[in-house]
């Protein structure tokens, strides 16, 4: 079976042979790599890597895993499913978000702008708060408010559109 | 003695008193607010009492609501932990008042040290050094600019009320003075509700060493050796530990004294921190006094031996200290590293929510003073603390080493830790050596990016290491990815067969996998 990761910010191609065999013989370019491994617990993994141990630590969310090793984590995607997941999902064509959407759950502190106010891109147009740090949530692009969607001590959760912006052409 | 103590405070402080206490044989009574009805602090304590909604303000900020609290439960003293009311004279007075025992000093004195103008003339006047700079808090920007001068640059602004590094400012010469007014009393006004700001000299290469003091009601005051707090960023300590690597025993002797000087001179009772900056010339300046048990007090507590919640207790129960001076021996070396709920990859933003796997990290000499569980939720109205990973081992080497391999050990997924920040600072040259000043983490980690950033510039041998590393690294991970769905979960739900097909032969499969 192969695989396609991307993990971090580069992609691995990794394949293994039949996964009856004890152990499992894995391949990625010219490295060959002998594992066996078990559960030890929903989220810890014993392996051993040509006759070393170690343990990984797992956890599993809908778009992949966070798999960490010796204090790293390492965030793995499978990238043929990322390919199909994001030519679904439209994206900004800048790289920038394009909703004003907070990281984190977090409360508002203060909103900077009023309903038809013009913005440039990169101008701050709420402050949110979490855990006594402030941070500022900008314009995506140039463009005119047109709806405050929630006020000031609101709590607002990711995902959750807090100012409507209509792009100016 | 006591019979029942309130903690008026959440998480891992929380807990650690409720342990002390239950191993006192004193009744506990957990207070919390709607963001914490699971928190760990409810879970361990006798009783628990819900304050108010999550806002600090209604809740464990609510002196109202937690005296009340204490009435109903019939609770002896209030301990308060470290933040919140710790430091509140009000809260203290206020306990004084309904015959409730406060467990920290009386509140004249919290009154008195809380004021940073008012503690250096005290300590000045008790022949304490405090560092030359202006004794009384100042609005006027050109009498301020005048001191500055007598003082000589660079000067530090610091705010009367303040702490946590809000509204300091270093000042490097005249031109950057009245800006630097500016902006720093705002922001003490902001963080403080006191615009009040005076001057200290800055003094370059310097360490922040602290002295554990203990004080009973019988005029008994003993130090219990220093902790080393150098190792922080935006002025909140990230990392500490004990003996500091740059005092001798006669140096140490010396600050040790001064610290009780300062106990004495202030009138303190209870358990307190005395903080100090140390020089390079070994020359130290007094701080500050902090009237609380201090964050990192557990360090002091691997290498003494001394439980000091307990030694609170005592002391608020009116008895004598029953330990003199000479009688405090230190062993060892310890080290406290914090767990923060904050993404080390993005500019150490909070991340709280919910712990899915937790694994503390175990084995001799480790302590894990820990706030969280698994499956509990990190609330995002409170400081982010998670836990407290101390180390203690024979020597600072060992201890330093012990570090880095139960912050490996240490699984927290859900949410994000700095905890490889932790471990690229352990493993450093410049911690290593012990050239642990202040500026640190400016000096050396300002533009820290985790090891797989560093993978992709590999332009000296020790990055090639590293990438080398990372790679084989990568590897592994990517191979944990596919032996995990290998393994058959988490669809298989501890079923005998269906571990038979994935084809491992070893004796766990045949038991099952031990989901839930």
């Amino acid at each position: 079976m192969e695989y396609n990761l991307k993990i971090d910010d580069r992609t691995v191609d990794i394949e293994h042979e039949d996964k009856n065999e004890n152990p499992i013989r894995f391949k990625t370019g010219d490295e060959k790599f002998d594992v066996t491994c078990f559960p030890v617990s929903d989220h810890q993994i014993h392996m051993t890597i040509n006759g070393k141990g170690i343990n990984a630590y797992i956890s599993r969310d809908r778009d992949g895993k966070t798999v960490m090793i010796n204090g790293i984590s390492h965030r793995i995607e499978d990238a043929d499913e990322q390919k199909r997941r994001l030519s679904r999902k439209k994206g900004g064509s800048n790289g920038l978000p394009e909703e004003i959407t907070p990281p984190m759950p977090s409360v508002v502190v203060r909103i900077m702008v009023n309903k038809g106010d013009y913005v440039e891109k990169g101008k701050g147009v709420i402050v949110v708060s979490a855990m006594k740090m402030e941070s500022t949530l900008s314009a995506p692009f140039d463009g005119r408010i047109t709806k405050i969607n929630v006020a000031e001590g609101d709590k607002v959760s990711p995902g959750q559109v807090l100012v409507d912006i209509e792009a100016t052409q | 003695m006591l019979k029942k103590i309130l903690i008026a405070n959440r998480g891992e402080i929380a807990r650690r008193v409720i342990f002390t206490c239950r191993e006192m044989g004193i009744e506990t009574v957990a207070v919390y607010s709607d963001a914490d009805k699971a928190g760990i602090h409810v879970i361990e304590a006798d009783e628990a009492v819900r304050l108010g909604t999550s806002e600090p303000s209604e809740s464990y900020l609510n002196i109202d609501s937690i005296i009340k609290a204490a009435q109903k439960t019939g609770a002896d003293a209030i301990h308060p932990g470290y933040g919140f009311l710790a430091e509140n004279a009000d809260f203290a007075r206020r306990c004084e008042n309904e015959k409730i025992i406060f467990i920290g000093p009386p509140a004249e004195v919290i009154e008195k040290l809380g004021d940073k103008t008012v503690a250096r003339q005290i300590m000045s006047k008790g022949g304490v050094p405090v560092i030359p700079g202006m004794l009384e808090s100042e609005s006027d920007f050109k009498i301020i600019a005048q001191k500055a001068s007598e003082i000589g640059y660079p000067v530090l602004i610091k705010s009367a009320a303040g702490g946590g590094g809000k509204g300091m400012r270093v000042v490097a010469s005249f031109e950057e003075m009245e800006e630097a007014c500016v902006s720093a009393s705002s922001e003490a006004a902001a963080a403080f509700g006191s615009s009040a700001i005076y001057l200290e000299k800055y003094i370059d290469q310097s360490r922040h060493v602290e002295f554990q003091i203990l004080c009973d009601q019988h005029k008994n005051a003993i130090h219990l050796n220093e902790r080393e707090c150098s190792i922080q960023r935006r002025h909140q300590k990230i990392i500490e530990e004990t003996p500091s690597i740059a005092l001798t025993p006669e140096l140490r002797d010396e600050m040790g004294k001064a610290a009780v000087a300062a106990a004495i001179a202030s009138g303190y009772v209870n358990a307190g921190t005395v903080e100090f900056l140390l020089g390079p010339d070994n020359s130290f300046y007094f701080l500050e006094v902090n009237t609380r048990l201090q964050v990192e007090h557990p360090i002091t507590e691997m290498t003494t031996g001394i439980d000091l919640v307990r030694r609170q207790i005592m002391i608020a129960a009116g008895q004598p200290m029953g330990i003199a001076q000479e009688d405090v021996k230190a062993r060892g070396h310890a080290i406290e590293c914090r767990i923060y709920a904050e993404d080390p990859e993005n500019d150490f933003f909070p991340s709280p929510g919910t712990i899915e796997y937790l694994k503390e990290p175990s084995g001799p000499g480790i302590r894990n003073d820990c706030g969280i569980y698994q499956g509990c939720t990190v609330p995002m109205e409170y400081d982010p603390i998670l836990s407290k990973l101390v180390c203690y081992a024979e020597d600072r080497q060992s201890a330093v080493k012990k570090m880095i391999r139960a912050l490996n050990d240490y699984v927290i997924s859900g949410i994000k830790t700095p905890i490889p920040f932790l471990v690229d600072i352990l493993k450093s040259q410049p911690f290593e050596s012990g050239q642990t000043y202040t500026d640190f983490i400016n000096a050396h980690f300002k533009d820290w990016k985790p090891a797989s950033y560093n993978a992709e510039n590999p332009s000296n041998a020790n990055n090639m290491k590293n990438a080398e590393n990372k790679a084989d690294s990568d590897i592994a991970a990517c191979i944990a990815y596919i032996a995990d769905e290998l393994c058959g979960r988490p669809e298989t739900k501890a079923l005998g067969t269906a571990s038979k097909e994935a084809g491992f032969a070893t004796p766990w499969q045949t038991l099952g996998s031990w989901n839930r």
